[in-house]
């Protein structure tokens, strides 16, 4: 990987792994309060809510502590990946339905509201340092040439 | 019929994202099961703090009462209590009440609780059933105005937890300067 690919892949893994950080123990701390949160966008049946309350902010602490450990890359922005997808679908279909309400991206009592179109927006950001991280991890570690992690 | 053919890396990369799911899964699981099973099983989910609360009054002389908690209710349920003549009291602060509130509700705000539970007491009566809400799903207001109506003698307390924009998603009516 020449400088400019390396300086790339480490500056998205650690704005990743900040960003991801940050979300999930934020939203760790106050799990009923992100319950409330997720039952806001109406998606899933009332208890469902408190479940992915429970397990969404660890996988997204593991996933940038990973990250910023450098260690399982590939992994880790695979689940990251899939879960901004989803919430990417979620957002639209706040957009859809007319619903206009915090995301919940982060702070679930926080004042500042974040509309799901700025999130949204937001969320392709991060998709492109998602992608840009596995491709050049991909450059680092060709299958061929095993994984290397 | 062809197989879908991964590599034995892309393989290893798919393990690898479901190991760190199921760990995830443990971790969380293991540290919110009591949430998560009180969701499952129907019960009061939502535990706010009651700064003033009797629960949270220690003295070995005094017995400490145990707190009593307002029933979550859905929008379905709203409805039947609405029809057996049940009022709706609003949590949220008096701007917000002015600009928009559910049709037929009345303002009692967390914040003016005090200054305004006198008149209450004396204009609703106590076995009259009573619909606490507040904006929406993790906004704890309506839980603790409802705690205190019941600390009140209020004998039927509920909280509508998915509160006014629930409410006003589902089309139903609305009164105020908006």
């Amino acid at each position: 990987m020449n400088r400019l690919a390396s300086i790339i892949y480490h500056g998205s893994r650690l704005i990743l792994a900040g960003v991801f950080i940050y979300a999930g123990a934020i939203k760790g701390t106050d799990p009923v309060a992100f319950a409330g949160q997720v039952a806001n966008y109406q998606i899933l049946p009332y208890a469902w809510n408190y479940l992915v309350a429970a397990i969404l902010p660890y996988l997204e602490l593991l996933c940038g502590i990973l990250l910023l450990l450098n260690k399982r890359i590939r992994p880790a922005v695979l689940v990251l990946f899939v879960l901004n997808l989803i919430f990417m679908l979620a957002l639209s279909s706040l957009i859809v339905r007319g619903i206009d309400i915090d995301c919940g991206c982060f702070n679930p009592d926080a004042e500042a509201r974040t509309t799901p179109l700025m999130a949204l927006w937001r969320d392709a950001g991060l998709m492109l340092l998602l992608i840009s991280t596995w491709m050049l991890r991909y450059r680092q570690h060709p299958p061929e040439a095993g994984d290397g992690q | 019929m062809s197989e879908l053919q991964l590599s034995p890396t892309l393989r290893r990369i798919l393990l690898e994202a479901v190991i760190l799911c199921a760990l995830a899964a443990a971790v969380g699981l293991s540290l919110n099961y009591q949430m998560v099973l009180n969701a499952f099983s129907g019960k009061t989910v939502a535990r706010p703090k009651l700064a003033d609360s009797p629960a949270e009054e220690s003295s070995s002389e005094t017995p400490v009462q145990p707190l009593l908690y307002p029933e979550p209710i859905e929008l379905e349920e709203l409805d039947a209590l609405l029809a057996e003549g049940a009022l709706l009291i609003d949590a949220r602060n008096a701007i917000d009440y002015a600009k928009s509130h559910l049709q037929g509700a009345r303002s009692l705000p967390l914040g003016e609780l005090d200054a305004q539970l006198e008149d209450f007491l004396a204009e609703v009566a106590k076995d009259r059933p009573l619909i606490a809400y507040c904006n929406g799903f993790g906004c704890p207001d309506s839980f603790d105005v409802g705690i205190r109506l019941l600390q009140e003698g209020y004998q039927q307390v509920f909280v509508f937890e998915g509160g006014y924009p629930q409410w006003r998603d589902a089309g139903r009516p609305l009164e105020g300067e908006q």
